[in-house]
């Protein structure tokens, strides 16, 4: 068997594997949303507990990253069932489905434009704030003009 | 049968409408608008309801699941940055879930909806699952929540990198949460171009907003209708 196929059928594996550790996380999740009755996605649960195992060290990220990675490549796909259903809805071909589908349009393109600007104002001090506190701590306060 | 054909022809349309995308970068040719319409076209060429299409679908649905969870790699790999901007990115997420209630709320009051398509667009932009339970809660249709869902994360992956341009949004900080608050995962989408910083902050955007959302829009509903 020539090496390269040994690398490739590996990384397929490993993929696969990885792929099993965030379906046990998924399933965790499931069952924690089941078991408190919370009004939220087992996967948003899943999502949460895998961060904060990374970010304590509790859980390698070596041990996901290639089949994550993998997962987030191909993520389109597994909204396409989702969208496909829209066939479902022959009344949105009525003109209030289409207001409504106008509104739904405007609202979001309002909500980035918006939230896009105010972000961008809001981090612009958050940044400024921050070098202010360490000119400061520095003891160079004193000399800026503004 | 079905399964297989359904799974095997939306992987082999995906794969073939993402290679036409790399030489046709145009926003309008992204994998998921090609693959949704050549799909839900066959369908209603070939007269086969959503249910039986759906049959195969699910195993594809399925994995929404564990790639969902994979979002927590680019969020821990960008956790200096989501940390360094907490504040402008808690305050931007709640902005834009206020917003996007109370523009749809106000826009189709002027229409003139009956109540339960006001209550089944109001979580629009929350990530599906969330967002159709939420539909439920309140008392509006969940798969129709879904659509509107759709729609919503259709906006921000084709019109947001336009909106994103034209008002020179042109922080990773502020594109993130601009896009993953108000188009979820679609929104991811089209994020993942920009960069792992866009992405990641996006990613958190959308679960954040899932969370308030799950919250907000009951209330919201409670004080407004």
């Amino acid at each position: 068997m020539n090496e390269n196929f040994t690398m490739i059928l590996m990384r397929v594996v490993r993929i696969i594997v990885q792929i099993g550790i965030l379906n046990i996380f998924y399933y965790i999740g499931v069952g924690i949303v089941s078991y408190l009755h919370i009004p939220l996605p087992g996967s948003v649960i899943g999502l949460l507990l895998l961060a904060l195992l990374l970010n304590f060290k509790l859980m390698k990220v070596e041990y996901i990253q290639d089949g994550a990675g993998f997962l987030i490549g191909v993520l389109t796909l597994f909204f396409i069932p989702a969208t496909v259903g829209i066939i479902d809805y022959p009344e949105l071909m009525s003109t209030t489905g289409l207001l409504i589908i106008l509104a739904v349009i405007a609202s979001t393109l309002i909500a980035i434009y918006v939230t896009g600007i105010l972000t961008q104002l809001i981090e612009k001090r958050e940044v400024a704030k921050k070098e202010q506190a360490v000119t400061i701590e520095e003891g160079k306060g004193e000399l800026s003009v503004d | 049968m079905i399964e297989l054909i359904v799974v095997l022809g939306t992987i082999g349309l995906f794969i073939l409408f993402t290679k036409l995308y790399q030489r046709f970068p145009h926003p309008l040719m992204i994998p998921l608008v090609t693959t949704t319409i050549v799909s839900a076209v066959s369908l209603l060429v070939f007269n086969i309801p959503y249910s039986t299409y759906m049959v195969g679908g699910e195993w594809l649905q399925k994995m929404l699941g564990p790639a969902v969870v994979a979002l927590a790699y680019p969020l821990y790999n960008q956790r200096a940055i989501i940390m360094k901007y907490k504040v402008s990115i808690l305050s931007g997420i709640i902005l834009a879930m206020v917003i996007g209630l109370v523009t749809i709320f106000v826009m189709l009051k002027w229409i003139g909806v009956k109540e339960s398509w006001m209550l089944t667009a109001l979580p629009k932009s929350l990530t599906t699952p969330v967002g159709m339970q939420v539909s439920e809660t309140i008392g509006g249709i969940p798969p129709l929540t879904a659509v509107f869902v759709m729609i919503a994360g259709f906006v921000g992956a084709i019109i947001g990198p336009f909106v994103l341009k034209y008002g020179k949004i042109d922080s990773a900080v502020s594109r993130g949460v601009a896009v993953g608050s108000a188009s979820h995962g679609v929104g991811l989408v089209k994020l993942r171009e920009y960069g792992e910083q866009e992405l990641s902050v996006g990613s958190l955007s959308m679960g954040l907003t899932a969370i308030i959302g799950a919250f907000l829009c009951p209330l919201f509903v409670y004080l407004f209708l």
